[in-house]
């Protein structure tokens, strides 16, 4: 058998270099287009700002305040009800406050998914936050999210007052992660976008 | 409270969402009276949220006495045309008021069981007292 010249071998090396950097230089063309394709775009960026700024008011203002938990979770309601009514308003008071608590905590889950999706996101394009206080966020919504979820199964299972604790922790929490979001969106809080027409009052957008 | 807040609802044009009042509108503009009623009518309803639910019995109770009808007649009225359902601000947050409507069924079921106290001694709570 005739063994292949040095210069077929020669040229042979140099085709497999060639195709070598070719390959090389395709991955790195679809790197970079990948990239420019996870960039992004000024509509869903938008989008995402107010989404966001959205859940953090729902938060703010509507599930979060102290006197609305207090109202919803409020044992002197049950002690009323208990003490005034028969044992059939006793158990539709339960069942109505166990749906009011059970969306309450299903409304939280809700806003504060929208409000991690917007960190993991786009938030980084807008707020520098250093690194401890992201990862500090990246470990609340995770510890946020399960305890919503636990919180769903024992007021489902338990009723409106079966966890009081798991309650009180849930909102604290969730208001702390509000404050850290708000510092995220706090560049839309500037007086001309406050001013804008068909705005409601106190909403910044 | 109550009172007020069926009054402010009744103030607005279900089709436009817009608060009337002549004598506000005469001495100042309609937009600043509208504008004023509709904050009265948020501040009242927050208010409301707030309240225990023996307050709001007791408030549902005041406002049945002066609307001069009967009892009966009143709680049914309530209990199958929900009128508080509408009685509620545009802007406001849907959790408070599934709170409020649900604060709202209750007490009408309290009053009504005061009324009939005949249907609460057939169905006595073990927790209550066995003297009561």
């Amino acid at each position: 058998m005739a063994q292949p010249s040095p210069v077929f071998l020669a040229k042979a090396g140099l085709v497999i270099q060639l195709i070598l950097f070719l390959s090389i230089g395709v991955l790195l063309f679809l790197s970079l287009i990948f990239l420019v394709w996870r960039s992004p775009r000024a509509e869903d960026s938008s989008a995402a700002l107010v989404e966001a700024r959205q859940a953090l008011v729902a938060l703010q203002t509507g599930l979060l305040p102290m006197e609305l938990v207090g109202r919803i979770f409020a044992r002197e309601d049950l002690q009323y009800v208990r003490s005034q009514a028969p044992r059939s308003v006793c158990a539709m008071f339960l069942s109505e406050r166990k749906s009011v608590a059970l969306a309450w905590a299903g409304q939280v889950r809700k806003q504060m998914l929208n409000l991690m999706r917007f960190h993991l996101g786009s938030a980084r394009f807008y707020a520098r936050l250093s690194f401890r206080t992201e990862l500090a966020l990246a470990i609340q919504f995770a510890g946020l999210l399960l305890a919503c979820r636990a919180l769903q199964l024992v007021l489902y299972v338990g009723g409106p007052y079966a966890a009081p604790r798991i309650v009180g922790a849930t909102a604290a929490t969730a208001a702390q992660v509000c404050r850290i979001s708000e510092r995220s969106l706090a560049f839309l809080n500037s007086a001309g976008l406050g001013a804008l027409p068909g705005r409601p009052s106190g909403a910044s957008l | 409270m109550l009172d007020r807040l069926i009054y402010l609802a009744s103030m607005r044009d279900y089709n436009t969402g817009l608060y009337y009042h002549d004598g506000l509108a005469a001495r100042f503009s309609q937009e600043v009276a509208c504008e004023a009623l509709a904050d009265c009518h948020r501040e009242v309803f927050r208010q409301l949220v707030a309240c225990s639910l023996e307050n709001v019995v007791c408030q549902m109770e005041a406002y049945m006495k002066s609307t001069h009808t009967s009892p009966d007649e009143f709680l049914a009225a309530w209990r199958k045309l929900e009128p508080y359902r509408v009685a509620v601000p545009v802007e406001a947050d849907p959790l408070s008021a599934q709170l409020l409507f649900s604060t709202f069924k209750i007490a009408l079921a309290v009053l009504e069981a005061r009324l009939n106290p005949r249907s609460r001694e057939s169905d006595a709570s073990p927790l209550r007292s066995p003297g009561r």
